[in-house]
């Protein structure tokens, strides 16, 4: 168990680590290939401080490595920050979903069951804009699907507090 | 679940949901204890009971004895981590089910005396000699649900009724049930059924009064990886509903975790709702992150940010600064909660870390106001605090300084943070030493800078 402050520190320090190694990569960028790193390396990082326990940290560090050719970025970081288990945890073993379909036939009338097949509808959509929004939610149950939001969360927010810090912190020196 | 097994995970971290739910069970476990105590009341014999009774009235009369023994027992959401975001809503679960007692402590005393209505008074006139002993039992019992009150005569109408060797007999078996205040609940529902042959409100309990009996036998063996599952009546048993219905109560428990978790998300009910609160409030957060980094792409034309740098130099407005950002978005300004938060630390001094995460909290204010009360914070104690020991008047000004350490060591050294001497608080001579040594620091750094 840890307290929010050094889940803050280390995400800092690895952030710090990402970022040294996007700036040594590339010495000058536009602003808009500038934000892509720092997000890049924010996000990295945070996954990196959940040292691959959580689903949505995993899925995270997929994702990116995967994504536009900067997998050397997120292998330096991970390397760096001395978690590369992370990348080769485990590999989850999926059962393979069993769709049933229901067989019941919906009554259209009554105006009960209607309500509660709405009721069911709408749960379902915000649940699946909720699985599109959790990294790595697309192959989670429901279950388990609350429960990385949750870890998400939390850690989401130690993230953009730790940006906000150092946003101000910068904006301060540069005033000076 | 699975994931709690994996020892690494012990060790490293746990996840949110098992901090919050640690934080249940021993919510929980409050309540047991005083269950417990209930049930000993009542099926004790009389001589325990007067004994109880005294010690009650030894509790009102001031000195706060019962209410520190109660609250002696630390939540483990503190023990281990304190987190601040989580703890922020502990308040509203004190308000709850507030049998807990350990932060509201002098309030909760006093409610239990005051808030015996006429109507409980009633149903203890009957039983005329305890009527006195469990008279602040009963208004505890009233506090964690009123339900509960018919519950209460039922039993009384049964104690007088029964005979003393079944009353013998259940004072020992109630003492053997730990874990399951619930069941001990289901037995003296069964009673009542045999006895009165109603049907009970929550008859969840008893498929027949022999299963539950059996049950609650199989519950105080405490097999831990054992899920029960008891069909209500009418309810399918099957295998299969009976797992869809294990799994709709692991959402929901989730759900409630996550209700904690987001502001603004306790007063919607629904499911829909509420995970549409999620939703947005998970995306808000990304785009907040989204925004940040675009705000430091713009604002820093290199991306070294060289943070030594950063923290050192600028140590005091930057750190102060920051504060209030942290603040807003972790429900912290809530001054019960800081309260609280003082009252628990109170209680565990031996929690360094704590005292540093505190400290942190008290930084929400901005710079000047924080200054302001790091000067005057001896004189600023809450209320509540003076009625207690001349310690808690040493405990906040300790805060105070463990701010001031926070301010003062921005570079997020928590090595130097928690080797910070909260154990030793022996006299308020040395700590305000200290106090006065970092204010001088502070203001040195503050010229140094100007």
């Amino acid at each position: 168990m840890r307290a929010p402050q050094s889940l803050k520190q280390e995400f800092l320090k690895k952030w710090m680590v990402g970022l040294q190694l996007c700036e040594s990569t590339n010495q000058n960028m536009s602003i808009l290939e500038r934000k892509k790193a720092i997000k890049l390396s924010a996000d990295i990082a945070m996954a990196s401080t959940r040292n691959g326990m959580t689903c949505w940290s995993r899925a995270l560090v997929a994702k990116t490595s995967t994504d536009f050719g900067n997998k050397v970025l997120v292998d330096n970081i991970l390397l760096a920050s001395q978690s590369e288990k992370l990348k080769n945890k485990r590999t989850i073993i999926r059962r393979k979903k069993i769709l049933r379909k229901s067989h019941r036939a919906r009554k259209a009338r009554g105006g009960r069951v209607v309500a509660r097949s709405l009721a069911k509808e709408m749960v379902k959509k915000r649940t699946q804009v909720l699985k599109s929004l959790v990294p790595g939610g697309e192959f989670m149950d429901d279950v388990s699907l609350i429960e990385e939001t949750l870890d998400y969360i939390v850690s989401l927010r130690a993230q953009v507090d730790v940006m906000r810090t150092l946003a101000k912190a910068t904006e301060l020196m540069n005033g000076k | 679940m699975n994931r709690a097994l994996l020892p690494e995970m012990l060790n490293t971290s746990m996840t949110v949901l098992e901090r919050q739910r640690a934080r249940f069970k021993w919510q929980q476990e409050q309540q047991q204890q005083q269950l417990q105590q209930q049930q000993e009341s009542f099926f004790g014999d009389l001589s325990r009971v007067f004994h109880l009774q005294q010690n009650q009235l030894q509790g009102f009369q001031g000195d706060l004895g019962e209410v520190v023994t109660r609250s002696v027992k630390p939540d483990p959401a503190f023990v281990d981590n304190g987190w601040p975001d989580l703890v922020g809503f502990e308040p509203c679960g004190y308000g709850n089910n507030n049998n807990n007692g350990s932060g509201f402590g002098v309030n909760y005393a006093i409610s239990r005396t005051s808030s015996c209505p006429p109507a409980v008074a009633e149903a203890t006139l009957d039983a005329a000699v305890l009527a006195k002993g469990t008279e602040p039992v009963v208004s505890e019992n009233l506090s964690s649900g009123i339900g509960r009150e018919s519950l209460m005569k039922k039993r009384k109408v049964d104690k007088l009724q029964s005979n003393p060797k079944v009353v013998a007999e259940d004072g020992s078996r109630d003492k053997k049930i730990k874990g399951c205040a619930e069941d001990g609940e289901s037995k003296i529902k069964e009673k009542n059924n045999n006895k009165s042959g109603t049907t009970s409100k929550n008859s969840n309990k008893e498929n027949s009064a022999e299963t539950s009996k059996d049950n609650s036998k199989v519950t105080e063996v405490q097999k831990p990886e054992y899920i029960h599952v008891r069909a209500r009546r009418g309810q399918a048993t099957d295998s299969h509903s009976l797992a869809e219905r294990v799994r709709r109560e692991k959402i929901s428990e989730r759900m409630k975790y996550l209700q904690d978790l987001v502001p603004g998300c306790n007063k919607i009910t629904g499911k829909a709702g509420m995970l549409d609160e999620i939703i947005n409030y998970v995306q808000s957060l990304q785009r907040q992150v989204e925004f940040l980094s675009m705000k430091l792409a713009a604002v820093n034309p290199r991306l070294d940010f060289n943070i030594d740098n950063l923290f050192s130099k600028e140590a005091f407005p930057a750190c102060a600064t920051n504060f209030p950002a942290i603040g807003v978005s972790s429900d912290m300004t809530n001054p019960a909660y800081l309260q609280l938060n003082l009252m628990q630390q109170q209680q565990q001094q031996q929690q360094q870390q704590l005292v540093t995460c505190c400290g942190l909290e008290m930084g929400i204010n901005p710079p000047d106001m924080g200054l302001r009360r790091t000067i005057s914070a001896p004189i600023s104690i809450p209320e509540i605090f003076i009625e207690s020991s001349c310690f808690t008047q040493i405990q906040p000004s300790s805060t105070w300084d463990a701010e001031l350490q926070n301010l003062y060591n921005v570079a997020f050294d928590q090595g130097r943070t928690t080797s910070f001497p909260t154990q030793p608080f022996t006299g308020k001579i040395k700590l305000t030493c200290l106090f006065n040594l970092h204010f001088i620091s502070l203001i040195i750094s503050i010229g140094l800078k100007k």
